[in-house]
């Protein structure tokens, strides 16, 4: 039974993760000038950037709009480049529209869109290089976009994967993990309201083992909140106290 | 928590991938010893003992051991040595074994888990201090190598001020230089073991592996291809590549069958066998089609006592260089030659050591029990004691200038015909595992005393009110089955079929879990029986006992009086059990007219459903076939037969089977509907019509037509072929009809299309095994996913993944085919010693005619045997003449055809030690210059006690 | 490409300014804006590279593949130019949005490129009439703020810069020739790029010719040229583009400008190259 053992006997993972740990995370807010909010983040070798533009006028046919909010319109597009095998194309494939559907979902569930009758929200993410847990990074660099652009919102929307490896649960999956093991779970939860905006799951995984596996996503969700909004907090204070200090000068 | 990369480029038709992987350096791995004062955030206790003792000379300080990766895939049986401890396993070693040998691998994983052993995994990949990235222009192997120095270089720092001296063992001469440079403690393993005082361990050294060919040897063999030219030669199609399989008759032949095709080629000689032992992947050379041969049927043993003295100098002598081109051309097959090694699949072999004249010397020739494996030179001091032991040999290299393999001295087994010695030899021969279960597979074993939880009755129906029965042979111990049978008011029967829940004790992934799935299914030697699983549960928890309460997995029948199925229904429960029967006991119940207590009405009305639906289902074409199960009587206090005698059949046999066989097919329905992709199932294909040839020749001599057609059709053409004068023919036809079926698998539902799930003989669609858990690991599997269909567990991610199933079947398959031939030479090994002191006269019939030999079937022992006609020595083949077309031998006015009784006398050669043989003898009909006169018994009529010891399993299984 | 709305004084002040070699953002003619170029940043592929020109912001990955060679061309290696407008950049891109302008660029690259010197093709075939490596040389734009052409071969040169190309070792059997990929990181050859060709858009505003427009300057041109320009001058394609005419003297003016530029443009990205090269950092990318 050779191949690959994505848990060791000593509990460690194949890129030496124990179950619970996240890969490494960075991002950046606001990498574009034009639009009206951006993102980058990385995830491990998961790389994504996000572009806000709106709220804005209806684009194209008025009859999109909808009478009492906002209509957020999203696009999730893979560089070329950004997997293993080149893609031959960047999006129009069925996994991309499908990612656009969820994104759209999601987001939905956390703009606060009644505030913005008739006219339009654009998200769009391109990965630009994909190892694993694709939609979560795309989502939690959607949420920094959307925070540089200033979209009022309930909370993080945070998202993150999980699956379920010789009965331990492991938490934010990449590509080899997602390749080999069997199940893969993808939540997005508002991390301070605990409630779930979107969850997937493919192949088959016994209810019982579902619930181990969701504790140790939503724990990864806290844990990706944290890291998030601790750096988002500090680069806000840095700024107010800059701009204190230009009041002042 | 700091992060690297590491990159790995791979290609893939044309395209080039460059795979990327991150590797996150970690600070918090623990040294794992118990002397460590730097605090490494470790275990309470931890692996490697605090000061252990040095048995060295060469460093009287407490050390740990490192060794390198060659040293452990090399060495593993100096490891093993109890005397070897605190052992630091690093993970780039780890992970390099995994890749290149996995019983290696298993075998270090369970030294790691042993509490006695000490060893250690160091993450060393992981850690942040001992992790090294490749350097520009280094092999990926040098900087393995250097990765261990490093981790050694750490441990050493790291200890300094424990006390404890980290050593690190290699063979490799750079590597050791450079750690030397690097002021490491570094010694080669021979260095190192030879300093131990523990001598003995000398002998399980390995031999190294680049011993320069000194040309005072002359060279024997071709050298080998290299990897890169066998792999452009399979490309362009000169060479294949396959699994050689010598021949069992003769050691000199053998058959390479080709990979990914339908092939075998023949190879012939020693030089063209080329240092290619059994079960190697090898590559071969098409000969041109004026050196084909054929086997020669002849039977070429291996000649000892000529030249035990200078078999050191012995190249290959003309015996060996065959009889060539005298082969017929219609005889031809296509011959090759091997060229090149791509795996060797050496394993562990038993034997013996082959006496030597000259008691000094410490090279010594072993001869293996397997023929098809040559005699491998080894080194040993105490060939004395070893003289007349069955030992343990492996090899470790096969130079060209080395008439013989070269091996190693691995553990001694005990004195030669000892029955404990023999059973050992045939278990490891076999491949049977059979050590004891190991602590971490124990550990896993329900706590004693074992009650059963409100949360347990809460989860099951209750059966307990019912009156439920098991049917077994005597003394059968491990009862995975049992039944009952009710009225119910609408006039209709309620039937029951209670297997063991062993799925409930053992749970997915665990050690002990592994352990059963390893194993594969329980091994039943005649006087031992080598459990799958624990004995707590095979004879205790699980077995289904009478009068106590007991888990089962239940599959609950309603079926009118004409045995129609009304109603399935599969639920997970708690019996309590009436009484365990034996078939006997049982069958004495039904017949007894005065009886009418509920049990025995259980038995009457599943005694008559099972009829019924056997009648079904051998109208629908399954098969009823013959073969011949035997049973011994042993001696209590000597623990040797004294009689045999074949297995008697009753109707409760037939009862118990019929409900077995329901039982099974209704899960597989059942599974496969929940689990089209990922079901275990059994399959049993319809064999090609040629495998029918010799049984249709064999019956058309007494004038029989045999319809192979189809299953229906065989059935009843066998059923139509009885001779009155003859009762046995019938018997001798339905075996030779086994011998032409193919062999039941395991497989997994999504590998194939659903038109090959067939049971040929069973006829039907369908079938999995699902009755015997205890002592099938295969029923498991099927309880499980039984279990996740009707909701009663949980499935895991390993059950539902077809190629894991597919996996696992294949070993499944594997160990089967093993245990039953363990099972077979079990037998054979009880007839030899059952007529070790006898010389009989036994009834036979020839169930086979050949060219040089005649073989015969016994019915009264289930026995077969080979008359040689032309026997050793005597030349007397002159004196019979093979009729090829008539299948008959005629000598004089006697002609012998198939199924002509004959009167054999059957004793015992004994000259070999390793292969006794029984030897037969033609006693009838009286062919002067050849048939023996017949004796009187002369065995010693010991009183016939049946203590009935056998533990021979009953049924059996299709 | 991005509508910029600008207001006929604004034009008029725009024009007038650089009728004075005065930019609106005080370069001169022959200036480029401030740029940044980064390579090596996405780790799959076998070359990238990230350039930023004020704020037009281009990715290229190459990832390389092995392939029949052209008949028609039985000794050389390929290359392929695939360039996608994210909608990042705007929202016109959305969907097919960015397609038109896609495809200009990439044909402008491929007639760049197309010229036998631009890189050594001879170096990518390894068995003439047989195999020979394909270049996918995949550009990303994620921001458009003026002269994407430069920008675009900008990025693309020094990706091409950046590029490693796997060992191939090559073993003659009867069975024909089989090659094996290198499998050793370090294990790679690169790729000489001191003919490859950047682009250089020369402007006309009013009779003044710039370079490295601006958006707003985009606007306020009524045609320009772009050539593909080598280090030593040489010129390897020529397009004219946009709504107003040149007269022929105009236009062998604008070219000379555009060597000019081009020479000096070659060598800085050169040295900029080589001394990023010389850093032992990971890239820092977008987390600048």
């Amino acid at each position: 039974m050779a191949g690959m053992e994505l848990l060791s006997d000593q509990g460690f993972r194949t890129d030496g993760r124990k179950p619970n740990e996240l890969r490494r995370i960075r991002f950046k807010k606001g990498v574009f000038k034009q639009a009206d909010g951006s993102a980058y983040l990385e995830q491990g070798n998961t790389k994504v950037l996000a572009a806000v533009y709106g709220p804005h006028e209806i684009r194209g046919s008025k009859g999109k709009a909808l009478h009492d909010k906002l209509l957020i319109n999203c696009q999730y597009s893979m560089a070329t480049f950004s997997t293993q095998d080149r893609k031959r194309r960047p999006r129009g494939d069925r996994k991309s529209q499908e990612m656009t559907m969820h994104l759209k979902q999601t987001f939905n569930a956390v703009v606060l869109t009644e505030l913005f009758p008739k006219v339009q929200l654009d998200i769009y993410v391109e990965v630009l290089q994909s190892d694993g847990g694709n939609y979560c990074a795309s989502v939690n660099a959607a949420t920094l976009a959307l925070i540089d652009a200033g979209i009022p919102m309930k909370d993080y929307v945070i998202a993150c994967s999980g699956s379920f490896v010789k009965d331990t649960p492991i938490v934010d999956i990449n590509h080899l993990e997602e390749s080999t093991a069997g199940a893969e779970i993808i939540v997005a939860v508002l991390p301070r309201f605990d409630q779930i905006v979107f969850i997937e799951m493919n192949s088959r995984l016994h209810e019982d083992h579902l619930s181990r596996v969701m504790d140790q996503v939503m724990n990864g969700c806290k844990d990706i909140f944290n890291i998030l909004n601790q750096q988002v907090k500090d680069e806000l204070c840095k700024k107010a106290a800059i701009d204190k200090l230009v009041d002042a000068g | 928590m700091l992060t690297n990369k590491i990159f790995i480029k791979k290609t893939r038709l044309g395209g080039v991938m460059k795979i990327v992987r991150e590797h996150y350096l970690r600070d918090d791995i623990s040294c794992g010893s118990m002397a460590c004062v730097k605090n490494c955030q470790g275990l309470e206790r931890e692996p490697l003992e605090e000061s252990p003792d040095s048995d060295s000379s060469l460093l009287r300080k407490s050390h740990y051991i490192i060794p390198d990766t060659n040293v452990v895939l090399h060495q593993i049986d100096v490891l093993e040595d109890p005397s070897i401890k605190n052992v630091i396993i690093l993970q780039t070693v780890l992970d390099e074994i995994r890749h290149r040998s996995a019983p290696v691998y298993k075998r270090v994983t369970e030294m790691i888990s042993s509490s006695q052993k000490h060893f250690y995994t160091y993450c060393n990949e992981f850690n942040m201090n001992t992790y090294v990235e490749r350097k520009p222009g280094e092999s990926a192997n040098d900087r393995n190598d250097r990765a261990i120095r490093k981790a050694v270089g750490w441990y050493s720092s790291h200890l300094k001020d424990a006390g404890v001296l980290v050593l690190l063992l290699t063979n490799d001469v750079e590597n050791l230089k450079y750690a030397l440079s690097k002021n490491l403690n570094a010694y080669t393993i021979y260095d190192y073991v030879k300093s131990l005082s523990n001598k003995t361990i000398v002998d399980r050294l390995a031999n190294p592996l680049n011993q320069s060919i000194s040309d005072k040897n002359k060279v024997l063999f071709a050298e080998h291809l290299g990897m890169a030219e066998i792999q452009k030669g399979i490309r362009s199609g000169k060479y294949l590549q396959g699994t050689i399989l010598i021949s069992r008759e003769n050691y000199l032949e053998a058959n390479v069958s080709i990979r990914d095709k339908d092939q075998m080629v023949f190879v012939q000689g020693l030089q063209n066998l080329n240092r290619a032992v059994n079960d190697d992947v090898v590559v071969i050379e098409i000969l041109p089609e004026s050196e084909w041969s054929c086997p020669s049927s002849m039977v070429l043993a291996e000649d000892e006592g000529k030249d035990e003295e200078d078999e050191e100098n012995r190249g290959l002598n003309d015996s060996e260089k065959l009889i060539q081109n005298k082969v017929p051309r219609e005889l031809r097959q296509p011959t090759g030659r091997v060229v090149g090694i791509v795996k060797r699949n050496w394993r562990q072999y038993c034997g013996i050591l082959q006496p030597s004249i000259l008691k000094e010397r410490t090279r010594h020739l072993f001869i293996p029990a397997e023929k098809r494996i040559p005699k491998i030179r080894i080194e040993t001091r105490q060939s004395d004691a070893l003289a007349s032991k069955r030992i343990i040999v492996a090899i470790d290299s096969w130079p060209r200038n080395s008439r013989y393999p070269l091996g190693h001295f691995v553990r001694c087994l005990g004195g030669v015909g000892d029955k404990d010695t023999e059973n050992e030899v045939l278990l490891l021969e076999h491949d049977v595992p059979h050590s004891n279960f190991s602590e971490a597979v124990l550990s896993f074993l329900p706590k004693m005393p074992w009650t059963i939880t409100e949360e347990d009755l809460k989860r099951r129906r209750d059966l307990r009110h019912l009156d439920i029965c098991s049917v077994d042979p005597p003394g059968c111990t491990d009862i995975d089955d049992a039944l009952h049978c009710r009225s119910l008011s609408n006039g209709n029967f309620e039937v029951g079929v209670h297997i063991a829940d062993v799925s409930h004790f053992i749970r997915p992934g665990n050690a002990l879990d592994q352990e059963a799935a390893n194993r594969g299914t329980t091994v039943y030697l005649t006087d031992k029986r080598i459990d799958m699983v624990p004995d707590l549960l095979s004879s205790n928890l699980c077995s289904l006992r009478s009068g106590v309460n007991r888990f089962a997995f239940s599959v609950l029948w309603e079926m009118t009086p004409q045995a129609d199925i009304i109603s399935t229904d599969f639920t997970k429960s708690i019996i309590d059990s009436k009484a365990s029967l034996t078939y006997a006991e049982a069958q004495l119940k039904i017949d007894d007219p005065n009886a009418s207590d509920n049990l025995t009405k259980s038995l009457r009305g599943l005694n008559h459903l099972a009829k019924i639906l056997k009648k079904k289902r051998l109208d629908n074409g399954a098969l009823s076939l013959a073969s011949t199960e035997v049973r011994f009587f042993v001696d209590s206090e000597t623990n040797d037969p004294i009689d045999v005698q074949t297995k008697e059949l009753r109707e409760t046999n037939s009862m118990v089977e019929e409900f077995m066989l329901l039982a099974n097919i209704a899960v597989a329905e059942k599974i496969l509907k929940e689990f089209p992709d990922n079901a275990l199932l059994r399959r049993h294909p319809s064999p090609p019509v040629s495998n029918f040839d010799p049984l249709i020749k064999a019956a058309a001599s007494k004038g029989f037509k045999i319809d192979v057609s189809s299953g229906k059709g065989l059935a009843d053409s066998l059923d139509k072929a009885v001779v009155p004068e003859n009762p046995y023919f019938n018997t001798m036809l339905r075996i030779m009809t086994t011998r032409c079926m193919m062999q039941a698998v395991y497989f997994c539902s999504g590998m194939l299309q659903p038109m090959d799930y067939l049971h040929y003989g069973l006829a039907t669609p369908i079938y999995t095994h699902f009755t015997s858990p205890i002592r099938r690991y295969s029923d498991i599997i099927a309880h499980r996913l039984l279990a996740v269909s009707i909701g009663a567990d949980a499935s895991y991610p390993e059950l539902l993944e077809k190629t894991k199933i597919q996996s696992l079947c294949n070993n499944l398959n594997y160990r089967h085919k093993m245990a039953q031939y363990a099972g077979r030479a079990s037998v054979n090994l009880h007839t030899h010693l059952f007529f070790k002191t006898r010389v009989q006269d036994e009834q036979g019939h020839v169930l086979f005619v050949r060219k040089n030999a005649l073989q015969i079937l016994i019915p009264k022992y289930g026995l077969e045997g080979t008359v040689f006609l032309n026997d050793e020595g005597q030349k007397t083949s002159s004196l019979f003449v093979y009729d090829e077309e008539m299948n008959t031998q005629t000598a004089g006015n006697v002609t012998i055809h198939v199924f002509d009784p004959v009167i054999v006398q059957l004793s015992i050669d004994r000259s070999n030690v390793q292969h006794m043989k029984l030897s037969l003898k033609l006693v009838k009909p009286e062919i002067p210059g050849f048939s023996v006169p017949s004796v009187k018994d002369t065995s010693t009529l010991s009183t016939q006690e049946p203590v009935g010891k056998s533990a021979q399993k009953k049924r059996k299984m299709m | 490409m991005a509508d910029v709305d600008l207001s006929e004084p604004e034009k008029v002040y725009i024009l007038h300014s650089v009728q004075e070699n005065l930019r609106e953002d005080g370069r001169g003619c022959e200036d480029f804006r401030h740029m940044e170029v980064e390579t090596g940043l996405i780790s799959n592929t076998n070359g990238s590279a990230r350039v930023r020109l004020a704020s037009t912001d281009v990715l290229v990955g190459i990832k390389v593949q092995l392939t029949p060679v052209d008949p028609k061309k039985p000794n050389v290696g390929r290359i392929e130019f695939f360039l996608d407008c994210s909608a990042n950049a705007t929202p016109a891109f959305e969907g097919r949005g960015g397609e038109g302008l896609a495809s200009e660029i990439t044909a402008m690259l491929t007639r760049s490129y197309s010229c036998f010197s631009a890189i050594d093709y001879t170096s990518l075939c390894l068995l003439p009439g047989q195999q020979c490596w394909l270049l996918y040389i995949d550009i990303l734009l994620l921001e458009c703020g003026g002269n994407l052409f430069d920008a675009v071969s900008i990025a693309v040169k020094a990706a091409l810069f950046n590029l490693r190309i796997p060992n191939v070792t090559m073993t003659k059997d009867e069975g024909g020739i089989e090659l094996d990929v290198s499998d050793d990181p370090f294990d790679f050859k690169r790729l000489d790029v001191s003919g490859a060709p950047v682009i250089v858009t020369v402007n006309k505003i009013g009779h003044q010719h710039v370079v490295d427009a601006s958006e707003k300057e985009e606007a306020c041109s009524l045609a320009k040229v772009m050539l593909g320009i080598t280090e030593k001058g040489t010129v390897t394609a020529m397009k004219k583009e946009g709504s107003g005419s040149l007269d022929s003297e105009s236009i062998s003016e604008m070219i000379e400008s555009a060597k000019n530029v081009g020479i000096e443009l070659n060598k800085c990205l050169l040295n900029i190259l080589k001394e990023e090269e010389a850093k032992i950092e990971e890239p820092v990318g977008f987390l600048r």
